[in-house]
């Protein structure tokens, strides 16, 4: 089995008047065990140039378990977003640079993660599917 | 306004045969602006005695919408159990996924539909905080 680490960092100096520092781990376990996933896609990228909504990743294609989903908007132009929609609704959208990263219950093939992006311009995300 | 930032490390050195090895820096902004986020809950940290069923943590209504770049911050910091998983989901019964014991996340929210969990044991303890803007961009 592989181990995969998940470390995440939330800073602010100002945001309240208590400074923030919260840090966490995971390690990316098959649900319900301490048996670390043993899959992923690697970090690849994808590029369009169209606003076309696309599918991600399809739920069909996948079992149920404890897989995560990574997702970063590789972009510098801040008016320029990627929303993501899980099962048909609208989770988000990711601006500039921001990425994130959640789990994912890909339960049947209605629970498809579609992305769609904001510009018909060469628009780039990075991804990445750790999955049992 | 605010500086806040969040990193991710993502981290292997087996899970193929080239490690893994990512680390992104993002400054949480409004959306389609350099400016920063301008409201946070604070991080909560809440023990349930017993189960819980579609438990709100982000109400759509207290949150402006659409043209936004609220984040979502939750771990399931439960632990006892390894079973003892929380189901983060979206209103009208979408199931974004699980977090077990250890696991967090981070996600874009478009306040558009609550934030709600469901926990399958009793005396499981959530961390959870949100990112948001004060007004739509």
């Amino acid at each position: 089995m592989a181990t995969i680490t998940a470390s995440l960092t939330l800073t602010s100096p100002d945001l309240t008047t208590d400074s923030l520092n919260l840090s966490t781990s995971a390690t990316f376990t098959k649900a319900g065990t301490s048996t670390g996933l043993t899959s992923c896609t690697g970090v690849a990228r994808k590029t369009t140039t169209a606003t076309t909504q696309y599918v991600l990743f399809d739920g069909d294609a996948f079992g149920n378990g404890a897989h995560k989903v990574y997702i970063k908007n590789t972009s510098s132009t801040a008016a320029e977003y990627v929303t993501i929609e899980i099962n048909s609704e609208q989770m988000g959208k990711l601006y500039a640079g921001d990425w994130c990263l959640f789990p994912w219950e890909a339960n049947a093939d209605t629970n498809d993660i579609k992305l769609a992006p904001s510009v018909s311009t060469t628009f780039t995300v990075e991804y990445a599917l750790f999955y049992e | 306004m605010a500086t806040t930032q969040a990193t991710i490390s993502l981290t292997s050195s087996d899970i193929t045969g080239d490690p893994l090895n990512l680390t992104k820096t993002t400054l949480l902004t409004k959306a389609g602006t350099d400016t920063g986020l301008d409201e946070f809950t604070g991080i909560t940290k809440r023990l349930y005695p017993a189960a819980q069923t579609d438990t709100v943590i982000a109400a759509d209504a207290s949150y402006a919408s659409t043209t936004v770049a609220h984040k979502v911050y939750v771990a399931n910091v439960t632990s006892a159990n390894v079973t003892s998983y929380i189901m983060i989901e979206m209103e009208g019964n979408i199931l974004v996924g699980r977090l077990y014991p250890g696991d967090w996340c981070f996600i874009p929210w478009a306040g558009t539909l609550d934030i709600m969990v469901t926990t399958v044991d009793p005396h499981v303890a959530i961390e959870y905080g949100i990112f948001s803007q004060s007004v739509a961009s």
